[in-house]
């Protein structure tokens, strides 16, 4: 029954125009107060299993049209909000704008000492929180003793670029510091041996720093991230929605900005990319609370483990039936293509290369719904984004990380530069690769990202133009406009369609709204 | 088409539902039709909808429970740690044993983990007993030193003797009761990274009776003293040793790379009856060869045992060295072969199927012998085989091995790697 409401509704939605007066739209409308979310918890172990063995969120069907990318306007952009804002590849960041990405005011304040406030001293990831002179709360977040600089330079340096590819992230600073920088709070307590809270010592203090590495002058270098606004209620899914939140209508395996995380990922090498490292937070703005999806814990991404240096098997899934079944039966015999990987020794990066990396291939540690559900313009879409980070842009953003190893920051940098030149070179092949339409002089213009950047030849396009009757979404050929001109219009809409002569299936079509003769782009669809 | 058997029209009608959904590319398929004229009021009829039958957004049975034992580490630890110290001791017991358990006490904090302090207790299924007792200074003078005391006693009621020398046959199977009581002190320097040496003092007290196992005779039966030396009478010993050891595996647990070379040199001296004393020297040299970023790798690995003695002295049956079993020769039956010498060589070729399992073929060869001057590579007893490993956090928490030789067929399952080392100072793995 609720399937057949379901096809009445979207049929209803088939009836409506195409274009509304104001698409494109580049913002989600003003939030609905949220009142009531409850923070949400969710089982690392529970989120594996559920999503390596089960079928979760509504995946894209076997036969037939794919459903395509939502939450995203009429020219195929998520809507800027909650969930994601245009940045780098929108407006060109500067340099120094990039190095200020988590600015030194998001510093904890060293005017005087920070006092502990929790601490964990379990497993092999030790940290505190703490709060600065300012009343500003920090994650303080440290390397394992063995690999020196490795998760905090991964931790700023992939923070940094997630705020610029668009993302909420917290702002994650490097930070050095002496054991006398700490006081202990009261009331803070550690778990003893049983699991019951028993009150933290100075010397339970000291205990948790003998387990990170120290610095020659006696520092302690770790990440800062500062603790987000508002009020946290648990990690989101990739899939489903929040059913306590109006504002989340759209499946997250649907949203596009989900979806080409996959891309985003694989050039960073964040296999790490599950539930437990998002997190929403209740928010306030403008006198409306609502909630803000964040990106978070970047510790385990440019070939750090967080703990130690990533697995070679980092890109592949923990478990896959078919490529197990293999290994078995053929005693290791047919290795795949990711243990050819040859990874140079620095302590400092762990385990990260390029030269056998395929964004194609590469995958999260378990199944990712938003992932699994990407199509060619997702993937474009994220490959944009990566791409939009030139090499100057990426030197300056690592040198953030102040990786003391100077050979392993331009091997760090290396590999970035050439994976994300895979990443173009793949995705911008699977679609018509031009983007930024706009009507200048009396032409349809865009910019060819393939040939603009050097992945793939300039595409040979054809161009027909088309009237385009919004109610109905009926186009009829126009005679005779088949060049970059835009057809005379008096009002209303015209069709373009856009197709790479060498891979005809390739196809663009961009949707021109005129008023009072005035023509503006407002649609965008690809094919391939 | 539509009129066949197709009796669930929920997942043809979604499918319906999301193309049709497909022409208002911000709403999903669930949203309600846009009844205004602006993009913005489409997506706020659809917050309408919503908003309109909100409900708290909770975890499912399954998950909720899955929190509960996340958050609750009283039973994560309870599984690694004990409760206020006691837990529970699985396996490796002895090999043949069987499926050992039972209660443990267990303190690594003591004196913020500069002390610690274990006991166990545990009972096979083959009815074999053993009590452990152990407090260990791991880390004195800045990690260069380790001082361990330790005590045990142990009661295993069928070991199996099939008869001294390479040419024992497998129809002699018999077996005895094993009960012997070992304390000692250890000192264990560190002076640079990968070397420890040192030296070990203690005592042994040895009883052997008539074996439990019905099925086959019991040794003192069928073997008598003059080729079975202790079978009727047995002493005591003070056990004294030095040894040597470079380790530079990258990890002991489960190594993939690097090596382990072990020397151990013990002296038995029978204080109680003077019959019985003699010297005993271990060698233990493993090789991990990796490949293919270490997920393949060549484990090999070689271990000779000497003893001897002086005059009318003799190594008595039961602390001679023994070959096959699930940590040596894995085609043949716990303890088949035994006698003053032997010397044991394993390769084994080991892959990853999954992140958590590894496989494993293997070829072991070994033999006993009367003399050190037939060590030579001849007459080898020689099995091959396959097995599983299963790890967690990089060691190995269960190996199974079916390994195959001329006397049939073996299948081992142990709760430990192949490749684990001797703990320092011990001078019979059966124990320690």
């Amino acid at each position: 029954m609720k399937a057949l409401t379901l096809l009445i509704l979207a049929a209803a939605g088939l009836s409506a125009q195409r274009f509304y007066s104001d698409d494109p739209l580049e913002f989600e409308p003003k939030p609905y107060p949220v009142k009531d979310a409850h923070s949400r918890k969710l089982s690392d172990y529970y989120d594996l299993l559920n999503n390596q063995f089960r079928t979760v969120g509504q995946r894209q069907p076997k036969k037939g049209e794919p459903i395509r990318a939502r939450a995203v306007n009429t020219m195929g952009e998520p809507l800027q909000g909650a969930w994601w804002q245009k940045r780098h590849y929108y407006q060109r960041m500067s340099i120094e704008e990039l190095k200020r990405i988590a600015p030194p005011e998001a510093l904890p304040s060293m005017s005087s000492k920070w006092t502990v406030i929790s601490a964990k001293n379990e497993g092999v990831t030790p940290g505190f929180t703490i709060v600065d002179a300012n009343k500003r709360m920090f994650y303080v977040k440290f390397d394992p003793l063995g690999n020196p600089e490795m998760a905090t330079t991964a931790d700023t340096v992939t923070s940094r670029f997630f705020w610029a590819l668009g993302y909420h992230v917290p702002h994650n600073n490097l930070v050095h510091f002496k054991p006398d920088q700490l006081v202990l709070g009261s009331d803070v307590t550690l778990p003893d041996r049983n699991g019951k809270p028993r009150k933290m010592t100075r010397a339970d203090l000291l205990e948790i720093l003998l387990k990170v590495p120290k610095g020659a002058d006696g520092t302690y270098r770790a990440t800062a991230s500062e603790a987000l606004p508002g009020k946290p209620i648990g990690p989101p899914r990739y899939n489903g929605i929040r059913t306590d939140d109006p504002n989340d209508v759209v499946p997250h395996e649907h949203r596009r900005d989900q979806r080409a995380l996959h891309v985003i990922d694989a050039w960073l090498d964040h296999d790490d990319s599950r539930a437990i490292n998002n997190l929403d937070a209740l928010v306030t703005a403008d006198g409306v609370s609502y909630i803000k999806h964040y990106q978070l814990d970047f510790g385990s991404t440019l070939g750090s483990g967080s703990t130690r240096a990533n697995s070679p098997r980092s890109g592949v899934y923990f478990f896959e039936w078919k490529s197990s079944a293999k290994q078995m039966f053929t005693l290791g015999a047919l290795p795949p293509y990711w243990q050819f990987a040859k990874y140079p020794n620095y302590p400092s990066l762990g385990n990260f290369e390029w030269k056998v990396f395929d964004p194609e291939k590469w995958v999260p540690e378990y199944h990712n719904p938003a992932f699994l559900n990407r199509l060619p313009d997702d993937e474009f879409w994220g490959a944009k984004l990566v791409t939009a980070f030139s090499d100057e842009d990426i030197r300056a953003i690592v040198s953030m990380g102040q990786l003391t190893d100077k050979k392993a920051e331009e091997w760090l940098v290396e590999c970035l530069i050439q994976r994300r030149d895979k990443i173009g070179r793949v995705y911008f092949a699977k679609v018509l690769p031009l983007d930024k339409f706009t009507v200048d002089g009396g032409e349809l213009s865009w910019v060819d990202l393939g040939a603009s950047l050097k992945y793939l030849p300039a595409a040979d396009v054809s161009v027909q133009w088309y009237n385009f009757d919004n109610s109905s979404g009926a186009r009829t050929p126009i005679a005779g406009q088949t060049s970059k001109s835009i057809p005379t219009v008096a009002s209303g809409y015209a069709l373009a369609q856009l197709t790479d002569r060498a891979s005809p299936s390739h196809k663009i079509d961009v949707v021109l709204h005129y008023e009072g003769g005035v023509a503006k782009v407002v649609g965008l669809e690809r094919y391939w | 088409m539509y009129m066949k058997k197709t009796i669930n029209y929920r997942p043809v009608l979604l499918g319906l539902a999301s193309i049709l959904a497909a022409a208002s590319p911000v709403l999903a398929a669930d949203d309600p039709p846009p009844p205004a004229a602006t993009r913005t009021a489409e997506i706020e009829a659809a917050r309408d909808a919503k908003a309109a039958d909100l409900t708290p957004d909770e975890d499912s049975k399954v998950e909720r429970a899955f929190i509960k034992i996340n958050q609750d580490k009283r039973i994560m630890r309870l599984f690694a740690a004990g409760y206020s110290g006691f837990g529970l001791a699985i396996g490796n017991m002895v090999t043949g044993g069987g499926f050992a358990i039972g209660p443990k006490y267990s303190r690594p904090d003591l004196l913020n983990g500069n002390l610690t302090v274990d006991v166990s207790a545990q009972v096979s299924t083959k009815k074999y007993y053993q009590v452990l007792g152990e407090v260990d200074a791991p880390k004195l003078f800045n990690n260069h030193l380790e001082l361990n005391f330790l005590g045990a006693h142990r009661n295993f009621s069928s070991i199996d003797y099939y008869g001294r020398g390479p040419d024992s046959e497998k129809s002699k199977r018999t077996n005895y009761r094993m009960e012997d009581t070992a304390f000692g002190a250890i000192g264990i320097v560190k002076p640079v990274r990968y070397v420890s040496v040192g030296g070990a003092v203690g005592g042994l007290l040895v009883n052997v009776g008539p074996g439990t196992n019905s099925i086959y005779a019991s040794t003192d039966t069928v073997f008598t003293e003059a080729n079975t030396p202790g079978l009727q009478q047995q002493t005591n010993f003070i056990r004294s040793g030095v040894f040597g050891q470079v380790d530079f595996r990258d990890n002991p647990g489960g190594p993939k790379s690097g090596g382990l070379y072990n020397l151990q040199y013990n002296w038995y001296d029978d204080y109680e009856l003077g019959q019985f004393g003699f010297r005993r020297m271990d060698i233990d040299a493993q090789q991990f060869v990796p490949f293919l970023n270490k997920t393949h790798r060549l484990a090999l690995r070689a271990r000779a045992t000497f003893t001897e003695s002086d005059g009318k002295q003799v190594t008595p049956f039961y602390l001679q060295p023994v070959l096959g079993g699930a940590d040596d020769l894995r085609g043949f039956r716990p303890f088949r072969f035994s006698d003053r010498d032997r010397v044991v060589y394993n390769a084994e070729y080991q892959w990853e199927i999954f992140a958590g399992l590894e496989g494993a073929v293997f070829f072991d060869a070994g033999k006993v012998m009367p003399r050190r001057s037939l060590l030579a590579f001849s007459n080898l007893e020689t099995d091959a085989g396959f097995g599983l490993r299963f790890n967690a956090r990089d060691t190995t928490f269960l190996r199974v091995d079916i390994g195959f030789s001329h006397e049939g067929f073996m299948v081992t399952a142990v709760f430990s790697d192949f490749f684990r080392s001797r703990r320092l100072g011990a001078t019979r793995e059966a124990i320690y």
